[in-house]
Formats: C-alpha cells, structure tokens, sequence
C-alpha cells in the first residue's frame, strides 16, 4: 500500500474510532444525508428559520465543548458559558476597534478564540494544579461564570469602554457611537476578495453548518487518537492513570483549553449572528441549558451530544412559541432522562439497537458483530 | 538473595506517615534490591498500603526519605516516578470498567509503544496472563480473578523496573491464586523487582523468597519465608492465626 493509501486508512480509523458511536457504511452514509438535508434547507424553509437554525447550529457547538471535557475527560464544567460570553466579548470589542482600520474581522474572529484559551489556561491551571476535582470544578466554574455576568452588568457607566467599544452593562456591548448601535458582523478577507457573513443571511448559515461539521469530525479523530484514550483514562481513573506516566493534570488542561476554544467559537459566532452580546450569556440559564443539552443527548459521545443540542433547541423555540415554560419543560424532560436513560437518550437507543444486532447474530449462529466501544 | 554491597533498587528511611493522631507508619527503615522478589506481609493497619502508596508518590509523607536508584524521589509527583520505573497495582480492583480488555491495556502500553505495534503488544500480555483472546470483551465481563491479572497486566504493561503488587490474589479461587503466583514468579524471572503485600499465606509461601513483617508501621522481622514462619514473635503478632 502507498503512502497515500496509509494516510487514509488512518483519517478513516480515527473516524470509525473505539471511543464514538456509529461506525461503518450506514453510519457515515446517514451522517452525509442528514449534512445534506441541512445544506439543502435554505431550499425549503423560511429565513426566519433559516435564521433560527443557525442559532442551533451554534449551539451544538457548545454541546460538543461540555462533551469533550464532561463526557470524555470526566470534568463536569458548570460554567462553559463563561467560554461563550468571554468568546462573544473578545469578538466585539476587537471587532469594533479593527473594523475600519483592517476592513475584515479576521482578528477578531481569532481572538474570540484564543481569548477564551488564555482565560481557560489560566482558571483551568490554577483549578487542574491545585488538584481540584469533581464538583468542586463545576461550582467553581459556574461561580466564575456569574461573577463575571455580574461584572458585565455593572459595565453602564460610559466610562467603561475598550478603545471604541462600549461594554453597556445589561444592554450589552455595542460600539461606542450613538450613529452604529450594533456589532459587526463576520467578515473575512481573503486577499483581495472581502466575503461578509450576515447572521440573517443564508452564507453565515453555511459557515456555521460547515465549521459544525469540520469541529465535529475534527474532535471525532482526536478523542479516537491516543489522546482521546489519554482522556478516557482521566475520566475512568485519573489515579491509575497518573501511575501509568502521564501528566494527568496537564491533560485535564490541554482538553480544557480545547473545550473553552469552541465554546469561545460558539459565542464568536452568536455575537456575529445577531450583532450583539450581553451579560445573560453568562447567566446560570446559559450555563444549565447545556448541561441539559448533553446529559439528555448521551455525554459520553460526540454525536449523542450535538443530537441532543439539536432536537432540544428546536424543541424550546417551539414551546417558547407556545408559552413561556421552555425552561420548565426542558428541566423536566431532564429528570425523565436521569431516571429513565441516565446514559442519554441517543446512547440509550444505540445500546438497545446494537444489544439487538449482537443477539441476532448471535441466534444466527454468525460471528457476533464487534462490541461497541465506550 | 541480595547481599549487603548490593545497592538497593528502592530505599526508605526513617519513613514517617500520619493521618491525624494516627501513624501509620512510624520510622520504617527498609530496603528492596534489584531483581528481587520481596514479600511484606503484617496485620492488617500494619502501614503496608501506605507504604506503597508513599513509595508511589500518592501520598506525601509526613517525614523521611525515599530513593530510588540511589537518587531521592520524596518530593516527586506519581507520574515522574512511574517515568522512572515504578509501577503498582492497587489494592482495590484497578481496571477501567467501562472499557474493553485492549482499551486497558492499550493505555499503559501507549507509554513505549507506537499505536501500531500494540494489538501486538497486548496480545503477548494476555498470553502471558492466560487472557488471550478476551481482547474485546468488556472489562465488567471478566471473572474476577481476570480482572485482578488485567491490572496486573497493565502495571507490566509500561515496562517497570519494579513492579509493587498490593494484594494480587484478594478474592481469588485457590486455582487463581496459584497461577497467579506462577505469573509472578515469571515476571520477576523476567528481570523485574516485585514486592508483594499480601494476606495469603499459601501464596507466600509458593513465592518463597525474602519477606519482611511490619508492625505498627515498623519493620518488626525480615528473612526468608522459612525463617519468618519459624519466628515465634511473628507468630504472635500475626502468624498465630494460622
């Protein structure tokens, strides 16, 4: 076999991978007719919900975040939104002040990224290093979240601008100029060729569904790669783990810095979609929904997560459409979950459908097919 | 049998650990040497898993020094000293649950080995466990005499110089106890230091090799098996239930 024949086994290994569901020709051949279905949407639904089906999309990058690091790793964050709403900040203020001179929000789009990875590095070192665990981590995370929504909120005074961004306590960050009350949206430079992606516009829904999918199959070859072991080992037993060589603690840091940057990509791309952000994307409503998210959907995968983001998303705007008990609604369909498929409801179904496969095959008399692995 | 020049592969001295008014172990001087088959028995809260886990860097002691190769380890963390050459097996059972046979081992295995040569590596362990064959089976189907040579397994796995074993045989049928002392003696035929802590006295005294009795965390006798169920004051503190 060449090289390059090598080099695609491997991609197509780490996608098949032990450590996510689904695997095999069906597998990929349903991932490819539901990436289909969504990018033939714009065809058939409204810009309304063209609109509102960015906003999921964003939100299953937050549920991917919370997987990696609860659901793979074993740290139980409470307070991934502060990743969000750190991530939606940076984006604004350095948006706002680079605008004009650079006529593109490629910084700014990074920065939402790397702000959050340096904030993360640094909560992340002081909590991993000083060996906290459990549910220590998730309080703390979440006290931070808030202290820093409270922070925001406090943000009214004029005085409290970065260069020509105003933070605008609960009205949020807007640029300090009463003619441009809103934030800019994305817009890349490729050379000479400026490309805007307006959150109501069907390209910004591309770019959301495409960056979904690279992310998506991105953490899919790196929870499958030795690393993605690294990390299951940390979740099972980090004691044991540690006794086996490995750094345990700089583990727990490194996924917790690639959680904050997609969270942080996530409030990126929310405060481009709708031209804002303000303190309630680190409220304690923000941080819980994706809790909900990914303990319904199944924590311990990657595809049981986004699904779960997905359908419940969609099932809060049409209940909130209905009347104003989204947020109770959700909080009870969590507890049926907890009591009823505490694995989630998407890794409840693959268990059953795979024990049923395994127990045809096995009354067939055929080889049974491979355990699947956690 | 080592000798006095011998330098010692694992040192402890003048060990002290307290857990509140409690000293679990209390000054213990002791001495393991290379390629040694070392067994420590004692009654139970004699400071034998302490030992080990101050030993292991999984619990700082409370004064004294530990070395190991000549050079002072007291202050390393578990994972520098398991990068040294240490490795353990916990008392309680140390597999991951939720994973296959291969998933377990492929984790320590990935210390040395790139990912392709380990389905061979770990096909070669589990030979030498008798699991061969058990690679995809999850670990929660194993008997539990299996998942106790599992975690064996996985100490060996990342190729230590010294292997510490905290009671390997806990739970086990007769039979497993007794391939489970064969399995031992190979490793340590292999090269590897091992240090036993264990209750069994059928299995000490299958492993027949030097032995050390510790007693309210001091090292109370030390000499071959032999010797040691000869020792009228041993017999007392512990033996004398046999």
């Amino acid at each position: 076999m060449n090289s390059k024949g090598s080099a695609l086994d491997k991609y197509l290994g780490l996608l098949n991978g032990p450590q996510t569901m689904g695997r095999g020709l069906p597998f990929w051949l349903g991932f490819l007719a539901i990436v289909a279905a969504l990018a033939l949407g714009p065809e058939f639904l409204s810009r309304y919900q063209i609109i509102n089906f960015s906003n999921f999309l964003i939100s299953g990058f937050m549920a991917l975040s919370l997987c990696l690091i609860w659901g793979y790793c074993g740290v139980l964050s409470l307070g991934q939104a502060a990743f969000f709403g750190v991530g939606g900040y940076a984006y604004g203020v350095v948006a706002i002040n680079l605008l004009n001179a650079h006529g593109n929000t490629d910084i700014a789009f990074i920065a939402g990224i790397i702000i959050p990875v340096v904030f993360a590095a640094i909560v992340g070192g002081i909590m991993f290093y000083a060996r906290l665990r459990g549910v220590y981590i998730a309080i703390l995370m979440l006290v931070i979240s808030l202290v820093i929504g409270t922070f925001m909120r406090q943000t009214a005074d004029p005085d409290y601008t970065i260069g020509a961004a105003y933070l605008g306590g609960m009205n949020g960050l807007r640029p300090d100029s009463p003619d441009d009350p809103l934030l800019p949206s994305l817009i890349f430079g490729f050379g000479q060729t400026i490309q805007e992606f307006d959150g109501r516009s069907v390209s910004f829904y591309y770019l959301t569904l495409g960056l979904l999918v690279a992310v998506y199959l991105g953490l899919r070859c790196l929870v499958n790669s030795s690393y993605g072991y690294f990390l299951v080992g940390c979740r099972e037993d980090p004691e044991r783990t540690e006794t086996f060589g490995y750094d345990v603690r700089r583990i727990q840091l490194s996924v917790f810095c690639i959680s904050a940057a997609i969270a942080g990509l996530a409030g990126t791309l929310y405060t481009a979609w709708g031209t804002y952000i303000h303190p309630d994307g680190f409220g304690v409503a923000q941080n819980i929904l994706v809790v909900i998210w990914v303990a319904v959907g199944g924590r311990k995968d990657l595809s049981a997560a986004l699904i779960g983001a997905l359908v419940l998303e969609w099932v809060s705007l049409r209940l909130a459409s209905e009347g104003e008990y989204a947020l109770l609604v959700m909080g009870a369909i969590l507890v049926s979950v907890m009591l009823l498929a505490p694995t989630g409801v998407v890794t409840t179904i693959s268990d059953v459908i795979e024990r049923l496969r395994t127990n045809r095959a096995q009354a067939e008399g055929a080889k049974a097919p491979e355990i699947r692995k956690p | 049998m080592p000798g006095e020049t011998d330098t010692p592969i694992i040192e402890v001295r003048d060990l002290v650990k307290n857990f509140g008014g409690v000293r679990a172990v209390a000054g213990l001087d002791m001495s393991i040497y290379p390629g040694e088959l070392h067994c420590i028995i004692g009654p139970n809260g004699a400071g034998k898993s302490t030992l080990f886990k101050l030993v292991m860097g999984i619990q700082r002691p409370s004064a004294g020094t530990i070395f190991y190769q000549g050079r002072n380890v007291t202050r390393l963390k578990p994972f520098e000293r398991a990068r040294l050459g240490l490795a353990i097996k916990f008392q309680a059972m140390e597999v991951y649950q939720e994973l296959t046979v291969f998933q377990n081992l492929f984790i320590p295995l990935r210390r040395h080995h790139r990912p392709k040569q380990i389905p061979e590596q770990a096909a070669h362990l589990l030979e030498q466990l008798h699991l061969a064959g058990t690679e995809e089976k999850l670990v929660s189907n194993l008997s539990h005499g299996q998942q106790q040579w599992l975690a064996i397994g996985m100490s060996m796995a990342v190729r230590p110089e010294v292997l510490l074993l905290d009671e390997p045989t806990a739970g086990m049928s007769p039979e497993e106890v007794s391939e489970t002392a064969r399995i031992v003696k190979d490793l340590n035929a292999g090269g590897t230091t091992i240090v036993v802590i264990e209750h069994d006295m059928a299995f000490i005294r299958n492993l027949d090799s030097r032995t050390s009795v510790l007693h309210y965390g001091k090292l109370f006798a030390q000499a071959s098996f032999g010797e040691i169920e000869q020792n009228e004051d041993v017999h007392r503190i512990y033996l004398g239930t046999m």
